[in-house]
């Protein structure tokens, strides 16, 4: 009989664990090394936290690294929890929990929380994602079409440059390019424009196709990809193409929290129309194929998702009503004050809310296959909203201008909670309602069989998405006010 | 045990393992610590256990680890020891190391919830299913008929009894006709595909069977069909309905009813428009005028609905293929309307009557009023008052309710209906009920007959639904009576007529002709057209119309004259 170990041992999945391990070591050493030589820390330290993370990636996430886009997010969200983790763990060292000084120590860690997403989760989450590609057999993970990928990436990403950058350009703010203060030319300035974001939605489409179903995730990818965006370019490769040195300091942070806000409403945009365009080469190029018929046709489910939102929408600003109230937003809107009575407020509040739901109902259907995943797709949207409602759009269509400021932002914090919350109940119950229709159709075994195809299995990086977008979401203005 | 409770109880063993080091490190109190494990017991409620899930459950867990740190450690902690809700930017911040707190706290959560699903379910096997959504008994309910009355009765019970019955649908054919628009196919204005509803892709969890009903032994509550290539295949139900609808009556016209086109049927419309092109084949290498003449008379005995509507579609559909043939001479071309009553179109008020007499007269329509069809031979059609030369007659002038009816145990009026009361149910057998046109269904408060229009059928069909429902719960059954909406009736190109009756003033109507009626027709009937497909391809087959000419390209190759020297006869049985 072999003995237990050496079974263990002979096992491909094993083998793959413990690769996966040495790999993760050897990445996160490496990407250490480089934040130390960035950083001027000590090299030996940097170098055993990058260990620690890398092997760590490696047992626990690299499973779900099953594609370059997959590896990023993970990579990029696991290295922020390892941020807060070494965060908790200075303070241990300090021997205090208070807020203040905590506060002091993650300002002062900022730039460390930047080397961390730029030299170790972004390499090894890609790497991980290459590997765990190569490895995974295609016929156990979403198909992948390179140039559906490309045209319909570069495609959105050169439309919502076009929409996006004619705002800015109104606005003589171009935050793809903000830093490059050295080309003068404008023509080369909207020719980089645009090349960057063809860039950016490309590779949005090579990396994330596989992930994105519907127009919600995709916004939700777009949030997250800008974010890692915003620390990659105009904090990271901006100021080393300007030959500057490189400054992940708050400062430096908080002077381009305006390019950030900009970055998302981008990343919101692109989403929406990368899904868009993938969603109409899908209907044109496959689902048109009588091969792949579904029982169901088109617009069968969107009048229904219209009214469950609605619903939905209407119980959330019920819930987050009083939330709005207490923290003075209801006459307020966007920190600008209105003529609105409380009354008159909450109906307004109401409204929008229903109004709001309606867009959670067509954009995100078909996304949470339980109550928990539901209401994470819900933090999200009401995070989404707080960046595109109170921070950019309100403030546009009662003042006619922007303040992306963070002295801004400050003000509208205790409005993020309100969000947080309708977005919770929204999508909570708009999932209750989703469900309570489609058990019926899956007594149906055609139907069964389109329900499941239709839910987002486990596995994705929807997980590490809503903690990426979340956690930097909420600590950045945070940390930054 | 209970699946919810087995996933609350490991959540908060799982909360409290991850929240006992805080506790320890002295990071959190005991408010904090009590919300964190009601916060980790609801979370458990909400994931179902997946295998192997440890990356994303700390992720997922870790997620909610913010907005639970905005809800407990902001909101509902400061309240609950009597402070103000540190709502601000500062006092946000002054929070911010039960952040961390509760992100880390989060992460923890979500891999001790995943190492404690995996070790419960290696100890105490996986959690109970959910319940099984079917009943262990289900109600057999079976429709017999796939018209309007049928479809929405089908619909209804889908609604109403959700997963505890079984319904079947029973019909001779797999689709179900738009009969309102059935002239324009017969007219070439639409394709047959256009007006014609798949019960299979319509109807989500009703299970069609393609037959035709032979008999129905009442006492074993079995119906025995035939069709799809079978004979005598049996179905148990334990309630029927019937929705069987009407056929054509010729009123013992033996002639009439061989050589006449029957108007009732997608091939009847696919047959008619093709014979049309066909006699105008003929016609175009005709070189005798009267033959000429009888080739291009079209004789349509019936002035209701159908017979006015596939008047004015004919009309149209033959004056707009003329210009295609060189030959023929727009004199020889009659459409003639022929009705045994003074006026045309009973069911709608004179004024309206007379407009679309009128209208149609102007647009080349013949019509014989007050003359009864009696006879029809190959080329001659005879009426009581005269003889009209013609190579086409369609019937629409009676129908009568399905004939299969007569041949069951059930109790019948002299035209063929189901008797049924007020609930439309039949008397003395309490599990079968009738709807529509195969039934004599009295409203129960006016106390008059229903007329046998598809407007109510449908309403009919939501009370049998209501009712078999009430039977099944032991409530009360409903009584049936609805009110004409109105009605409504083209009459040719860009020319309606319609009737509408005034909400809460059922004696009064609002009358509408010309343009604008034809476009309440248009408005009203694609609205009611199921699906949305359908509903695309009618409007955009409507608007090309407006550009390109109807097409006449023939989709039935027609022979010659049968023994008896009938174009007609050899058409009409294609």
């Amino acid at each position: 009989m072999q003995p237990l170990v050496a079974t263990f041992k002979q096992t491909p999945a094993s083998r793959r664990i413990r690769n996966d391990a040495w790999l993760g070591l050897l990445l996160g050493m490496a990407g250490g090394l480089l934040q130390a030589i960035i950083l001027h820390s000590s090299l030996l330290n940097a170098t055993l936290l990058g260990a620690g993370f890398g092997l760590v990636f490696g047992l626990v996430f690299s499973k779900r690294a099953s594609s370059a886009g997959a590896g990023l997010i993970w990579g990029l969200s696991s290295v922020l929890l390892f941020w807060f983790l070494v965060l908790a763990a200075s303070m241990l060292r300090l021997g205090t929990h208070a807020s203040n000084v905590m506060l002091e120590n993650a300002r002062g860690r900022f730039s460390t929380l930047a080397a961390y997403l730029v030299c170790l989760g972004t390499p090894v989450g890609i790497a991980m994602g290459i590997r765990g590609g190569i490895l995974i057999p295609d016929s156990s993970r979403p198909l992948f079409n390179r140039s559906r990928a490309i045209v319909a990436g570069g495609l959105a990403g050169v439309v919502s440059g076009l929409i996006f950058g004619h705002w800015m350009w109104q606005g003589g703010f171009f935050p793809l390019i903000a830093g490059l203060g050295g080309i003068h030319s404008q023509f080369i300035r909207v020719i980089l424009q645009f090349s960057v974001a063809f860039l950016i939605g490309a590779t949005f489409g090579l990396l994330f196709q596989r992930d994105v179903r519907g127009y919600g995730s995709c916004m939700g990818w777009g949030l997250g990809y800008t974010f890692f965006c915003w620390f990659a370019g105009p904090l990271t490769l901006f100021p080393l193409l300007q030959r500057m040195p490189l400054n992940w300091s708050m400062d430096a942070a908080t002077g381009l929290f305006g390019a950030l806000v900009g970055y998302i409403l981008y990343g919101l945009i692109l989403g929406i129309i990368y899904a868009t365009f993938d969603r109409a080469w899908i209907r044109l190029f496959i689902e048109s194929d009588p091969l792949n018929r579904e029982p169901d046709g088109p617009g069968f489910r969107l009048f229904r998702s219209l009214q469950w939102g609605a619903l939905a929408g209407f119980a959330g600003g019920l819930v987050s009503g009083p939330f709005m109230f207490a923290a003075h937003v209801l006459s307020s809107v966007a920190g600008v004050a209105t003529q609105l009575s409380t009354s008159s407020g909450l109906l307004v509040h109401l409204l929008v809310s229903t109004f709001i739901g309606m867009s959670y109902g067509v954009l995100f259907r078909d996304e949470a296959s339980n109550l928990a995943m539901a209401g994470s797709w819900g933090w999200v949207f009401g995070l989404i909203w707080w960046y595109v409602g109170p921070l950019t759009l309100l403030p546009l269509i009662l003042t006619g201008e922007i303040d992306w400021r963070i002295s801004a932002a400050s003000i509208l914090l205790p409005s993020l909670l309100g969000h947080l919350i309708y977005g919770a109940c929204t999508g909570s119950l708009f999932y209750i309602l989703e469900r309570a229709y489609t058990t019926k159709h899956m007594l149906d075994p055609r139907m069964s069989a389109r329900e499941l195809r239709r839910l987002r299995p486990v596995g994705t990086p929807a997980p590490a998405l809503w903690f990426f977008a979340l956690g930097t979401g909420v600590i950045i203005p945070l940390l930054l006010a | 045990m209970n699946r919810f409770i087995r996933r609350g109880f490991l959540g908060a063993l799982a909360g409290l393992a991850a929240a006992a080091p805080f506790l320890v490190l002295s990071a959190v109190g005991v408010p904090e610590f009590a919300v964190a494990i009601v916060a980790a017991s609801m979370y458990g409620v909400c994931v179902p256990p997946a295998r192997r899930a440890y990356a994303d459950g700390i992720m997922a867990a870790a997620s909610l680890g913010i907005p639970n740190w905005g809800i407990s450690s902001v909101i509902l902690l400061p309240v609950l020891s009597g402070n103000h809700m540190a709502w601000d930017a500062v006092g946000m911040q002054e929070h911010f190391a039960s952040l961390v707190g509760w992100i880390l706290f989060g992460a923890l959560l979500g891999g001790m919830l995943q190492i404690a699903s995996e070790i419960a379910e290696v100890h105490y096997g996986p959690e109970a299913a959910p319940a099984s959504p079917l009943p262990s008994k289900l109600t057999r309910i079976v429709i017999l008929g796939g018209g309007f009355g049928g479809m929405r009765a089908a619909e209804h019970l889908e609604e109403e009894l959700g997963n505890s019955a079984l319904i079947s649908l029973v019909s001779d054919t797999n689709a179900l006709l738009f009969t309102p628009m059935l002239a324009e196919v017969a007219g070439s204005s639409l394709e047959p595909s256009h007006i014609s509803v798949p019960l299979r892709s319509s109807l989500r969890r009703t299970h069609f069977v393609r037959g035709r009903v032979t008999d129905v032994d009442f006492d074993k509550r079995v119906i025995v069909l035939d069709g799809a290539g079978e004979k005598g295949r049996e179905l148990k139900y334990d309630h029927v309905i019937f929705a069987l609808g009407a056929v054509s009556n010729y009123l013992g016209l033996k002639n009439v009813e061989r050589l006449a086109f029957n108007f009732k049927t997608l091939l009847d419309a696919i047959r008619i428009r093709n014979h049309v092109i066909e006699m105008f084949e003929r016609a175009d290498r005709e070189t005798d005028p009267s033959a000429r003449r009888q080739l291009l008379t079209f004789v349509i005995a019936g002035g209701g609905f159908a017979g006015v509507e596939l008047a004015g579609a004919l009309n149209d559909f033959a004056h707009g293929i003329f210009a295609d043939y060189r030959n023929l001479n727009i004199e020889e071309l009659c459409v003639t309307l022929v009705h045994s009553r003074d006026r045309i179109l009973p069911e709608l008020s004179d004024t309206l009557a007379a407009y679309a007499l009128e209208k149609m007269k102007q647009r080349g329509v013949t019509f014989r009023l007050g003359a009864r069809l009696v006879d029809a031979q190959p080329g001659l059609v005879t009426l009581s008052d005269g003889l009209i030369s013609a190579e086409t007659l369609v019937w629409t002038a009676g129908t009568a309710p399905n004939p299969v009816i007569r041949t069951l145990a059930l109790p019948t009026t002299p035209r063929g209906a189901i008797t049924v009361d007020s609930t439309l149910a039949v008397p003395d057998r309490l599990t079968v009920w009738a709807l529509g046109d195969c039934a004599a269904v009295i409203d129960s408060e006016t106390k008059k007959p229903c007329p046998p229009t598809a407007q109510f059928a449908i309403r009919e069909a939501a009370t049998v639904a209501k009712n078999i429902c009430a039977s099944l719960k032991g409530r009360p059954a409903t009584d049936f009576h609805f009110r004409s909406l109105g009605a409504l009736c083209v009459v040719g190109h860009q020319n309606a007529c319609v009737e509408l009756t005034v909400p809460f003033a059922h004696t009064r109507s609002l009358r509408f002709s010309g343009l604008f009626a034809w476009l309440i027709w248009r408005g009203i009937y694609v609205s009611k057209l199921p699906g949305l497909e359908r509903k695309i391809r009618v409007l955009t087959a409507w608007t090309l119309e407006l550009f390109f000419p109807r097409d006449i390209s023939q989709t039935i190759e027609l022979g010659a004259k049968d023994t008896h020297g009938s174009y007609a006869a050899v058409s009409r049985n294609i």
